[in-house]
């Protein structure tokens, strides 16, 4: 490989295209991620995000484009060769072998002889806290400990790149929270670069330092969660990463990047350089919208309250395509479906986005 | 508190009734044959068939040919099962029916059709001379090898179907997983994909070499008289010498070998499939 070809990034998917039965799936893709890096690709089913990470674990050949990691192009290697580890959907454990013997196939795979397995073996199956488990079929372990055992053979191995294909999906809510903390301190502690392919924003916000939401075969924004869900690139990023508020309009005139836009509820302002005369796409986060102040102001009939303990959910009569969607925080009595109430956001928080009319 | 028929258990009095009436009661009166003689219960039938060097030779002709169809028939099966299991729609039909149309040709069919095969001036012979392997014409009708080569035909199916049924239930994921995990074709292979199939390779073994050693009608077409199988001797016993109780005998023997291999292939699917 030519020095300088390629940037220095630890893994890097360049260029890459792939169809299926004469289907683009992906085409161009870009992908790049630093040593150490906890990543998402976060998107719906069938945006190329497994087809992605199949392409990286060399479980899928792509039609063009180059995979790099570690400074070593590993696109024409075959899955074995690649050092990279993948924890499946439903872990896809052997179902013939025990947990330890589980955890063991990847060393005994490279060549080390069963005699030499016991003490990595153990000290996996201790790092996920399965040490008891070892000597036990993979039938008579629940899902969170599957789970476990999964990552304990991924890891057992010493692999340049851990990819997770919907880890959590298989878990309920409650012990999905516990295995997302758990798994993140083990991989941060490890210093494990970890490509986590989700279609949960929640997931993918909780664990990741970068997340690419992915759409139709494009990552549509590359950024960490803050950045993603305070400033995400397009309507779909806002949408796919939490909830917003959406009002649509026509941009009536433009000054020093300040927009007013018409709209069902009145005039509204946005940060944005779209031109007179253009339709946008107005959306502000619901946790930012207050009642009875801000700069954009809206008069709403309610037609929900919801009072969820943390927090206290405003619905607001939607006209058209839009949403009204406000969250106080806390409990918040007094209000009642069918008041008539004024809502405020800052013109800051207003994000904008140009459509097709 | 009263003991309860489950009500579903009744459906298989027809099957048993039918099972105990034809196949039970005349095997039964069959063995009694064997061992009932006019002054009580004697063995002696047996030590007499045991101490026979001839019937030795055909007990072992019997059993080399069935442990050779068998694995004929395994290493023609197993590709094809995983063939099949990749198949989609009428490439998987033209699977299927190719496996069972063969059944309903009938094996009398077949014979006559191997033996243009198989001849001294048939298509093999003349193949084998045209490319110049060989210079005149191979003996290979009325050969062991054109009866294994025969009967793994015929039983094909028998082993064909029991390990396509497992290898198209087999997690594709799984050996992915063993690839991911460094795991070469060859070690992939002999540690996951071999050892979850192996339920259907017995399965598919015991039908197979059950069938092969009590088959009657392949040999007597294929090699003739000359090589005798423990079938054709039973046959040969009761039309022929008229002796019943050394018929009676030889069929039980040959049954205790199928019961042995069924029994011992059932442990083994069970003692395989306990811990998946």
């Amino acid at each position: 490989m030519e020095q300088g070809k390629f940037p220095r990034h630890y893994l890097e998917a360049w260029g890459i295209a792939k169809s299926f039965k004469g289907t683009r799936v992906m085409s161009d893709m870009n992908f790049r991620v630093e040593r150490g890096e906890l990543v998402s690709l976060l998107g719906p089913s069938g945006c190329g995000k497994s087809t992605l990470l199949r392409i990286i674990a060399g479980l899928l050949e792509a039609d063009e484009g180059a995979v790099v990691l570690g400074g070593r192009e590993i696109t024409r290697f075959p899955a074995h060769k690649r050092n990279v580890s993948v924890v499946f959907q439903n872990y896809a454990l052997f179902p013939h072998l025990t947990v330890a013997e589980n955890v063991a196939f990847g060393l005994r795979a490279r060549g080390m002889a069963k005699s030499a397995t016991g003490a990595p073996v153990s000290e996996a199956l201790s790092l996920v806290r399965m040490t008891e488990f070892a000597d036990r079929p993979i039938s008579a372990l629940s899902g969170g400990q599957q789970q476990r055992v999964a990552v304990a053979r991924a890891l057992v191995v010493g692999p340049d790149l851990l990819l997770l294909d919907e880890p959590f999906s298989a878990l309920d809510r409650k012990l999905r929270e516990t295995m997302q903390v758990e798994l993140k301190s083990l991989l941060l502690d490890r210093g494990i670069t970890a490509v986590f392919v989700t279609h949960d924003q929640e997931e993918a916000m909780g664990v990741s330092d970068r997340i690419a939401v992915m759409n139709a075969g494009r990552i549509e924004q590359f950024a960490d969660p803050s950045t993603l869900y305070a400033r995400p690139a397009s309507p779909f990023v806002m949408d796919f990463v939490g909830l917003s508020t959406r009002i649509s309009g026509r941009v009536v005139s433009s000054d020093a990047g300040t927009i007013a836009v018409d709209t069902a509820y009145g005039r509204l302002s946005a940060r944005s350089d779209v031109t007179v005369g253009k339709d946008v796409l107005l959306g502000v986060r619901p946790e930012l919208i207050a009642v009875e102040a801000g700069e954009n102001t809206i008069g709403v009939p309610l037609t929900d309250v919801m009072v969820l303990g943390s927090k206290t959910v405003l619905h607001g009569t939607a006209r058209g395509g839009d949403r009204i969607l406000c969250e106080l925080p806390g409990i918040r009595g007094g209000l009642k479906r069918g008041d008539a109430v004024t809502l405020g956001w800052a013109v800051d928080d207003t994000l904008a986005y140009e459509v097709a009319p | 508190m009263t003991a309860r028929v489950d009500r579903v258990a009744l459906l298989a009095v027809p099957g048993l009734a039918y099972l105990a009436v034809i196949y039970a009661l005349p095997l039964l009166m069959l063995l009694a044959k064997s061992i009932r003689t006019a002054d009580g219960v004697s063995f002696g039938e047996y030590a007499a068939f045991f101490s026979d060097e001839y019937n030795m030779r055909v007990l072992w002709r019997t059993l080399r040919v069935a442990a050779l169809t068998t694995v004929l028939a395994l290493v023609i099966a197993y590709p094809t099962a995983f063939a099949m299991s990749r198949a989609k729609g009428p490439w998987l039909t033209v699977f299927l029916v190719a496996m069972v149309l063969p059944m309903s040709l009938g094996v009398v069919v077949k014979a006559f059709a191997w033996s243009i095969l198989f001849r001294a001036n048939g298509f093999l012979n003349s193949t084998l001379q045209w490319i110049g392997l060989t210079d005149g014409p191979v003996r290979m009708l009325f050969t062991e090898t054109a009866l294994v080569v025969g009967a793994a035909n015929v039983f094909l199916p028998f082993m064909v179907l029991p390990i396509y049924a497992v290898v198209r239930q087999l997690d594709s994921r799984l050996p992915e997983a063993a690839a991911s995990l460094g795991a070469s074709p060859m070690f992939r292979f002999f540690n996951v994909t071999l050892p979850l199939t192996l339920p259907g390779v017995v399965a598919g073994s015991a039908f197979t070499f059950s069938m092969a050693i009590s088959m009657y009608v392949i040999p007597s077409l294929i090699v003739g008289e000359r090589q005798q199988t423990m079938s054709m001797l039973i046959a040969r016993s009761f039309l022929y010498l008229r002796n019943e109780p050394l018929g009676s005998t030889i069929s039980a023997v040959l049954l205790a070998i199928a019961i042995f291999v069924v029994v011992f292939s059932s442990w083994l699917a069970r003692r395989l499939g306990a811990r998946q």
